[in-house]
């Protein structure tokens, strides 16, 4: 295994230097490891781009080839020294070499502290979107007094901060081999979605607009498609169209339907876009699903369709926290299948559970725990994925929901 | 009428919280007299030993020693403050102090949604450390996200409601800026022992 460690300081003696030195002599039997020193680095400026310049390539360089990353970071006024902030600057403006790089936050320092406040600001700094590391959580190691700490060799003096420095280093390799698998089904590649729905599939009706406002009314025409009183044959029963409109227009949440060509052919329409939990336009439906979502959940969308697609989940559950705390409102992907198991498309259902949990609750005579006003948060807390925070994210996989 | 230095937190020549700095000086002209500081030209901060104040680094101590007030707008990078404004804090907290017990507002601007709401807590952080030790007024926060499409082309806040945000957190600043100067401060003390602190001797 290659790590690399970033010295967080650019003054000429840095009992942080020191530390990764230490770390690189004592710990061979680990793994290889070479110390990146960023004191040659400007002070990053975006109206004086040099990303392309030797200093910064050559950092990014190892830090891409490498598996993991040691920083030690001094503190200054409570933060991190603005030579470390800059070389993070660098490093995450038009190129980002530390994303889903595993990395190991240390630091050394004069008084007891121990650069306890400068290495919160740094995984803070390191979980933003530029940046974009996976922090190795919790196993904090603050060097106190370390003034004291190294004899004339540099080494640490005290073994038991020995003994526990090679235990939390052992713990971090694990911690890598993780993240190295986690990415590894991360990128295993799946075909490209066409969001656009430019090819066609067996039911696509040819020849109109996608994008038309009556897209709906010219397909009808084109396919002569039945509606009011007329018989449909299901499996199974017998159903008039408008049976089958009051029946699906009676279910408790809001269908969406996406045929396998990423088109979007159906909703259950009884309510007005903006009253629903995610809002559907009726001029919207027709249109490939590129045209209504924006452009920067694309990635989001095109995961879900290829997961679903793929098999590799049948259905992906995403919590949407903006409804506020008196609605849990998830929006579900399920994959459609035929007879044959083929994969036919997307049921997007969208529905709010916070009803249905508290008619549970009163009805068994039950309680969340925490009692009821934690009711929301222990609910969230059982969910999977229950809060990103950006609320543009969880949109990114939201269904049709670009408003006018 | 109160003297405040307007610090733009940024060595980029575009800034929309240059922008923002421009617009209070201009707004609140009647209130107090604001001048803007630039921190561009300003060197790397590499904590040189045997070193004297610099003239261009005493020429900005002595502005903000001489003001009732400063004011500082942030723009976020990577969920903090950018480095070229944690350059200029560096150097003026090292071998000079002229941040300790001066009353600081904080606002900024980000092109995001959030208006730099992640820089601006660690601001206060870094501000409250033993060097800087700057009197931050607490319980405010200036966030103008969108800032691309905050200004009118005379470089006036477009939003009313924006606007009298701004309005009542600068007045609550001037009181700020009075009422600390009613702490029983021993400004004199507190700068000696901003430079006795030393890390090399704490131990």
């Amino acid at each position: 295994m290659k790590l690399v460690g970033l010295v967080g300081s650019n003054a000429e003696y840095s009992y942080n230097r020191m530390l990764l030195e230490f770390i690189s002599k004592e710990f061979t039997d680990l793994f290889d490891f070479e110390l990146l020193e960023i004191d040659q680095l400007p002070l990053f400026n975006q109206s004086d781009d040099q990303t392309q310049s030797e200093p910064v390539q050559s950092i990014s360089r190892k830090i891409l080839a490498a598996d993991g990353v040691i920083i030690a970071t001094p503190e200054h006024n409570r933060t991190i020294p603005p030579a470390l902030k800059s070389a993070i600057e660098w490093l995450s403006y038009k190129i980002h070499p530390m994303e889903d790089k595993p990395v190991l936050v240390m630091g050394a320092s004069y008084y007891d502290q121990g650069t306890s406040r400068s290495q919160l600001h740094l995984r803070q700094i390191l979980e933003s979107p530029g940046v974009g590391a996976y922090t190795f959580p919790g196993n904090e190691f603050l060097l106190g007094e370390v003034k004291d700490a190294f004899d004339n060799n540099g080494m640490i003096k005290d073994q038991k901060t020995v003994a526990f420095l090679r235990n939390l280093l052992l713990k971090f390799i694990r911690f890598v081999e993780v993240i190295a698998s986690f990415e590894e089904v991360d990128q295993e590649s799946l075909p490209a979605e066409d969001l656009n729905a430019t090819g066609s599939i067996e039911t696509t009706i040819e020849g109109i607009d996608k994008d038309a406002e009556d897209w709906v009314e010219q397909a009808a025409e084109k396919v002569e498609a039945v509606e009011g009183d007329t018989y449909v044959k299901l499996d199974r029963g017998i159903l008039t169209v408008d049976q089958l409109n009051s029946f699906l227009n009676s279910m408790p949440m809001e269908l969406t339907y996406a045929d396998s060509n990423n088109q979007f052919l159906y909703y259950n329409h009884h309510k007005d876009g903006e009253d629903m939990l995610a809002d559907r336009y009726p001029r919207q439906v027709g249109s490939p699903l590129a045209s209504c979502h924006p452009e920067r959940t694309y990635n989001n969308v095109e995961w879900v369709i290829q997961q679903l697609r793929s098999g590799k989940l049948d259905v992906f559950k995403i919590h949407v926290p903006t409804h506020g705390p008196n609605k849990y409102v998830v929006h579900n992907y399920a994959a459609m299948k035929d007879k044959d198991g083929n994969y036919v498309g997307i049921n997007e259902y969208v529905l709010d559970l916070k009803p249905t949990i508290d008619w549970y609750l009163k009805q068994t005579n039950q309680e969340l725990v925490g009692g009821p006003e934690d009711s929301v948060d222990a609910v969230s807390g059982a969910t999977e994925k229950s809060e990103s925070g950006d609320t543009d994210e969880v949109d990114g996989v939201s269904g049709a929901s670009m408003s006018s | 009428m109160k003297n405040l230095i307007a610090i733009v937190g940024t060595n980029s020549d575009e800034s929309t919280n240059r922008q923002l700095l421009k617009y209070i000086a201009k707004h609140f002209q009647e209130e107090a007299n604001i001048e803007l500081m630039e921190i561009r030209e300003l060197p790397f901060f590499n904590k040189p030993d045997n070193y004297e104040v610099l003239p261009e680094i005493q020429e900005l101590a002595d502005k903000i020693e001489r003001a009732d007030g400063v004011i500082i707008s942030t723009p976020e990078y990577d969920h903090s403050v950018p480095a070229s404004l944690l350059n200029a804090l560096a150097w003026l907290s090292y071998k000079t102090f002229p941040f300790v017990d001066k009353p600081v507002m904080i606002v900024g601007a980000s092109y995001g949604t959030l208006g730099s709401s992640r820089a601006q807590p660690h601001l206060r952080q870094i501000l409250d450390s033993p060097e800087l030790r700057a009197r931050t007024m607490p319980s405010s926060e200036f966030l103008l996200g969108h800032s691309l499409e905050a200004f009118d082309e005379e470089g006036n806040l477009v939003d009313p409601e924006k606007v009298s945000e701004l309005e009542h957190i600068f007045n609550e600043f001037m009181i700020f800026i009075d009422l600390m100067k009613q702490l029983p401060t021993d400004r004199v003390g507190h700068k000696m022992s901003a430079e006795k602190f030393s890390w090399e001797k704490l131990k």
